[in-house]
């Protein structure tokens, strides 16, 4: 008996478009299929009524049906495919329940009705898989995103699940840190789903693909064939980067220049020292590097956000930052408002700029109506409205899939010359694919881990 | 310490401040509470520091003005509709700076559960009434994430070079900070139901074993209370 058999599959959210239309697939006990397609294809809602949590918690039209281990899910509540199955979401902070790591892992587990004497040796055993043993005693308030994010890995496969359902777990993590927990995701002998955005990321660990279009499945097949057919079919999901070759000579006006600056949040433990960055009006300058290197700090920085507390920042001009997960920042009540926030209320100039984001039509919708795709590019309209010399984005990519991120990238090509453009990302390929030279940070080599040092410039 | 007991010593520190009838009592216990806070990180503690400060130095200074009592005035001021003469006695001092030191010490005591305490055990101690105790550790957890999402805001509006000051300004930021609240509240939901919140059968992690330390504690809780009532 297969793990997974999904008949006719077809589902819409109270009020919402069909999300999901006549899907049908069977997945086999160790498999590993990664399910790639745009925002809004279908793709959550598929690990959603993988778990059950469709149409049990989000309500809706469910016709078909989807056995997990030979049970209906439109019997079983999600609580009790818990433990057969286990679910990572998007965002960690938004799956966090307890305040300590180990008794967050042991959440879970006492959920089951593991007997008590198992509960810690069990967590602490999946901590250990994850790599996250050291972290046992932390108080969760006090991870990185990376660390908090294996955390919640820990969690679900603490139930020694045999489905694991992954949604876009690696997006807000370093390329190391990413490959590191899809490797301990799939290394432990479950079946697991995974939905990604980054194809290159997860492609090798894979042994099947599913693309979604329209909450359809337009391909299902192994991963060879796979790779051949979104070079052919859907260029955007293609893997291999494509780098630009440098169009910009790096020798416009002088727009914003770091000199050995250096930043600490708590006294004594700098978290960037001695660096040096010049932005120049015509060029676009990705800023890479791990997991707390010190990337959002800089953003900071040169967008006026933060004072540096050694060295010099000069800014030659009006700066804008497009802060991390911008979707979840609005303050007003209609679209067209959000964005004339910048402009002193200026609603033509509002409405040209979400035009050209794609959004004319939404002016007069509430921000949180919109999809999450559609509240990115709100946020990019509310900050692109007020025409900065110095655009700083920090990771505009991050849950975008490819062929808004290519059409992002061109946007910001279009653009280059009427500005300087500081993109922090985690994106290769975005990265490669968008930016005249891209200046790499590493963590420093102190005990802490803490300083950095610019280490390559590339232009 | 376990945290029950340690539960049971701010317990008994509140009521022995709102049993005691002297003031140098009530300022001990909460000086006692205010070091006790000092163990906690730095940037998690200021805010219910001013929080608890603000509020007692305000009813100190508002006490006298509306209360009536004693005849020993050290100031006489106008004569206001309504509130009637102004004026500020020896013995009015006196009850609100008890009254301040009263309602710091019970501040205090909040800001120690909430800095100090091991919500996770607290949820773990409770046998019965698990999900109001849940429900209590989430709404604790509420305070450090709106003030990471306050800040979110303010940045990502400055971003914008919309400048977030003055008191009006900063009001207008609750309503979508409360809605931000809600949809993480909504997240969350469906995370717990996805990991078996609600299944029958549940189990917990065994509590640690008792130690002479807890048992010290619990008894230092009876004692505080009885000597709030008896001498403080």
């Amino acid at each position: 008996m297969a793990l997974v058999q999904v008949d006719g599959l077809t589902f819409a959210y109270p009020a919402g478009p069909q999300a999901l239309r006549g899907v049908s697939l069977r997945i086999e006990r160790g498999e590993v299929v990664l399910l790639l397609g745009n925002s809004g294809s279908g793709k959550t809602t598929l690990l959603r009524a993988l778990g059950g949590l469709v149409p049990h918690f989000h309500g809706g039209r469910f016709e078909g049906r989807v056995e997990i281990d030979g049970r209906d899910t439109r019997t079983s509540r999600p609580a009790d495919l818990a433990g057969t199955v286990a679910m990572l979401f998007q965002d960690p902070e938004e799956q966090v329940v307890l305040t300590r790591v180990s008794r967050e892992v042991a959440f879970g587990l006492e959920n089951m009705g593991t007997p008590p004497q198992q509960i810690l040796p069990r967590a602490l055993s999946a901590l250990a898989a994850v790599g996250a043993a050291q972290l046992a005693d932390r108080p969760v308030s006090e991870l990185s995103g990376g660390e908090l994010q294996r955390v919640c890995l820990a969690s679900a496969l603490a139930l020694e699940p045999q489905l694991l359902l992954l949604d876009e777990p690696t997006s807000q993590l370093d390329p190391d840190s990413a490959e590191e927990l899809l490797e301990r995701a799939t290394e432990l002998g479950s079946t697991v789903v995974l939905s990604e955005q980054r194809p290159e990321r997860v492609l090798a660990a894979a042994t099947r693909v599913l693309f979604f279009e329209a909450g359809r499945v337009l391909l299902d097949a192994p991963v060879d064939r796979a790779r051949a057919w979104l070079d052919e079919h859907r260029p955007a999901w293609s893997t291999e980067p494509r780098l630009v070759t440098q169009r910009d000579e790096g020798t416009g006006t002088l727009l914003c220049r770091l000199r050995d600056v250096a930043y600490a949040y708590r006294p004594g433990e700098p978290v960037l020292e001695a660096f040096d960055l010049e932005l120049r009006r015509g060029e676009i300058v990705a800023l890479a590097g791990p997991n707390g290197s010190g990337k959002t700090t800089i953003a900071k920085l040169a967008a006026g956000l933060l004072e540096p507390t050694a060295g010099h920042v000069e800014r030659m001009g009006r700066a804008a930052l497009l802060l991390q997960d911008p979707g979840r920042y609005v303050v007003r009540d209609r679209a067209v408002d959000e964005v004339a926030l910048g402009v002193g209320g200026d609603h033509v100039r509002a409405r040209r700029a979400l035009a050209d984001v794609g959004l004319a039509g939404k002016e007069s919708r509430h921000p949180r109506d919109l999809s999450s795709g559609e509240r990115e590019r709100l946020a990019l309209a509310s900050v692109l409205v007020t025409e900065p010399d110095l655009l700083v984005l920090d990771e505009p990519t991050r849950g975008v899939d490819p062929e808004r991120k290519r059409r992002l990238a061109a946007s910001l090509r279009a653009d280059a010359s009427r500005r300087a453009t500081l993109v922090v990302t985690h994106d290769d390929v975005f990265a490669t694919s968008v930016a005249d030279r891209i200046v790499h940070l590493e963590k420093g080599s102190d005990p802490e881990g803490l300083t950095l040092t610019q280490a390559a410039a590339r232009g | 310490m376990r945290t029950a007991p340690a539960l049971a010593l701010l317990a008994a520190a509140v009521a022995a401040s709102l049993l005691a009838r002297h003031t140098l009592s009530v300022a001990a216990i909460a000086l006692l509470l205010f070091l006790l806070c000092l163990r906690a990180p730095r940037r998690r503690r200021w805010p219910y520091l001013v929080g608890t400060g603000v509020s007692a130095v305000a009813l100190f200074v508002v006490t006298p003005f509306v209360e009536t009592l004693g005849s020993h005035p050290l100031w006489t001021g106008p004569i206001l509709p309504v509130i009637g003469q102004l004026d500020v006695t020896h013995e009015e001092l006196a009850s609100a700076l008890f009254q301040a030191c009263r309602l710091a010490a019970v501040g205090l005591a909040f800001a120690a559960y909430a800095l100090l305490l091991d919500h996770d055990r607290l949820l773990a101690a409770a046998g019965f009434a698990r999900r109001s105790v849940l429900v209590v550790a989430l709404a604790t957890r509420l305070v450090p994430t709106l003030e990471r999402d306050a800040a979110g805001l303010v940045d990502s509006l400055r971003g914008r070079g919309v400048e977030v000051e003055g008191a009006r300004r900063r009001a207008a930021l609750l309503s979508p900070l409360l809605a931000g609240s809600l949809e993480r509240g909504l997240n969350l939901a469906e995370a717990m139901e996805a990991r078996g919140y609600g299944r029958a059968g549940r189990t917990r992690v065994p509590p640690p074993p008792w130690r002479l330390v807890d048992r010290l504690a619990l008894v230092g809780a009876a004692v505080l209370t009885a000597l709030g009532v008896l001498w403080l």
